[in-house]
């Protein structure tokens, strides 16, 4: 079976200054992989270095078989909603639309197939009741259901969500959740970053914890452990008298 | 009501200002929704210059080729200078206009007819437009439509969300070369009827003016193209009657770009209404701590 992505040895970065090094991942179709470090720590570099949008410096990297520039546009991304205008005169079908731009090219009107899909896509994310309405009237968790499914509609065999569970209520969480796991039962692979380490024990196959440097990679139970934790946020673990640890963020 | 536009002037001034509103309607919504203006109003002062250096050079038609090939120089200089926001956009656009536009000051000062050359420039001729020049817009404006028309999926897409569509595999760097062209299409084709300063009006107002009223992109484009063509009609028959039935002279463009502005100020109650019936929810935010056990 082919790897949906391999980083041997990848250091990432801008202008030539590396903000993230020794990353070796490997995951096959149909994993999940949580990204787990504070804030600062390369989280969203790394997952732009997959998506071609930040360069690998040193090391060798394959996103679907390819160079990650080379894949450009193969991998399907959801970004943290509050990088989007709320103001924006867009509804919510047109942004799911975005997602077929891409199949349906420059001038050709959207086709049934492409219609299909969103709304498809809407269903699965429990919004299509909400397709007509203007993006920036949805909560922060609908609207990262419905960037959600403009990443569905594209179809990707690899699937890249910047924090996810940002500023997202429960409803949402469990329904991202629960569309997350029927697409990697599919046999799409998903790498998401976040902070929520309860979620990364609960929803990933593999977890990789990285702060400047990869620290760890591997199963939850071996991952998210209080001496790799600690090692990982450095200074910002604190242990608490009950035993257990709080993690400041910077 | 008609019967002024029935004279050769009125009527091709009409013409031109009904052309202009075709490109500006639908060129402003992406300038509105990019937050292009200060940009917009950085290519219509360096496209001074260029009009400058044309009519010195080939006179009234050295004009167009002088602001065409000014525009375009400074949307690839725009494109270039803010890319991957090196420099910050303001900065870099501030310099490239305020230097432009002085040089455009210091070429029209030479000239013996200096202030009537620059009240020409700066706020264009709309009721002298020759057959020739609507020609030329007819031209640029069917450019402009067919450039929107192909990018308008993919300018949409960047506008909303640049890193979604870079990952989606567009070029993020082309599109906004695309789009600032476009605007100096635009701004080229406008700038001998209404002038440079006032070309930006029509490149704001009514997409800004229609936003009030509508929540949609393409809903938004015909509005603002209506308002230009509505504002163009009566702004040019407000002109031919002040200066006839009142002595007073009134400027076709300036009168234009007020009626713009009057209705745009109009329409900010209903905005406001709009937005009390159905604001944005705030969105929830998570603590930054979490708890492990």
């Amino acid at each position: 079976m082919q790897t949906a992505l391999r980083y041997a040895a990848v250091s990432v970065g801008y202008d030539r200054t590396p903000v993230l090094t020794d990353v070796d991942l490997d995951l096959r179709p149909g994993q999940r992989l949580a990204l787990v470090g504070p804030n600062g720590a390369g989280k969203s570099t790394l997952i732009k270095s997959v998506l071609g949008l930040a360069p690998i410096l040193a090391g060798q990297a394959s996103v679907l078989g390819a160079d990650p520039a080379a894949a450009r546009g193969r991998a399907g991304y959801v970004p943290q909603t509050d990088t989007l205008d709320a103001d924006f005169p867009v509804s919510v079908r047109q942004v799911v639309m975005m997602g077929r731009y891409r199949r349906i090219g420059w001038w050709r009107p959207a086709r049934a197939a492409d219609r299909r899909a969103v709304a498809e896509a809407l269903e699965r994310v429990g919004l299509a009741d909400r397709a007509g309405h203007r993006f920036g009237t949805l909560s922060g968790g609908q609207r990262q259901r419905v960037l959600l499914a403009r990443a569905i509609a594209a179809e990707p065999r690899l699937l890249l969500l910047d924090e996810p569970f940002n500023g997202v209520d429960a409803v949402s969480q469990e329904a991202i959740v629960a569309v997350l796991r029927q697409l990697s039962a599919e046999g799409a692979a998903l790498v998401l970053s976040t902070h929520d380490l309860g979620v990364a024990r609960d929803l990933a196959d593999l977890v990789c914890l990285i702060n400047g440097r990869q620290w760890a990679v591997g199963p939850p139970a071996g991952t998210l452990t209080a001496d790799k934790l600690r090692m990982t946020y450095g200074g910002h673990a604190v242990d608490l008298p009950d035993g257990r640890m709080m993690l400041v963020e910077p | 009501m008609i019967e002024p536009f029935t004279l050769p002037f009125m009527g091709r001034a009409l013409i031109e200002i009904v052309l202009l509103a075709l490109i500006c309607g639908p060129v402003s919504v992406f300038v509105y929704a990019r937050r292009l203006a200060f940009v917009s109003d950085a290519l219509t002062h360096t496209v001074f210059p260029g009009v400058v250096i044309g009519f010195v050079a080939g006179g009234l038609d050295g004009l167009f080729v002088g602001a065409l090939v000014a525009g375009l120089l400074t949307a690839v200089v725009l494109t270039v200078l803010t890319r991957g926001n090196r420099v910050s956009d303001d900065a870099a656009t501030a310099v490239v206009l305020t230097a432009m536009f002085s040089v455009g000051v210091v070429l029209v000062s030479r000239r013996t007819s200096y202030t009537s050359d620059l009240t020409a420039f700066l706020f264009g001729r709309l009721l002298t437009v020759t057959p020739r020049q609507i020609a030329e817009t007819a031209v640029v404006a069917v450019v402009v439509l067919v450039a929107l028309l192909i990018g308008a999926r993919a300018l949409l897409f960047r506008t909303f969300d640049p890193a979604g569509s870079a990952a989606a595999g567009f070029r993020v760097g082309w599109l906004d070369l695309w789009l600032n062209v476009v605007v100096a299409l635009v701004v080229v084709a406008a700038v001998r009827a209404v002038g440079t300063i006032l070309v930006v009006a029509l490149l704001i107002v009514p997409a800004a003016a229609a936003r009030m009223v509508t929540d949609r992109l393409v809903a938004m484009a015909v509005i603002g193209t209506l308002l230009i063509a509505g504002a163009g009609c009566a702004g040019l028959l407000a002109s031919w009657t002040a200066s006839l039935h009142y002595g007073v002279a009134l400027t076709s463009a300036s009168s234009i770009v007020l009626l713009l502005v009057a209705v745009y100020l109009l329409l900010i109650p209903v905005r406001l209404l709009r937005t009390r019936r159905g604001g944005p929810p705030v969105p929830e935010r998570n603590s930054a701590h979490e708890l492990v056990g």
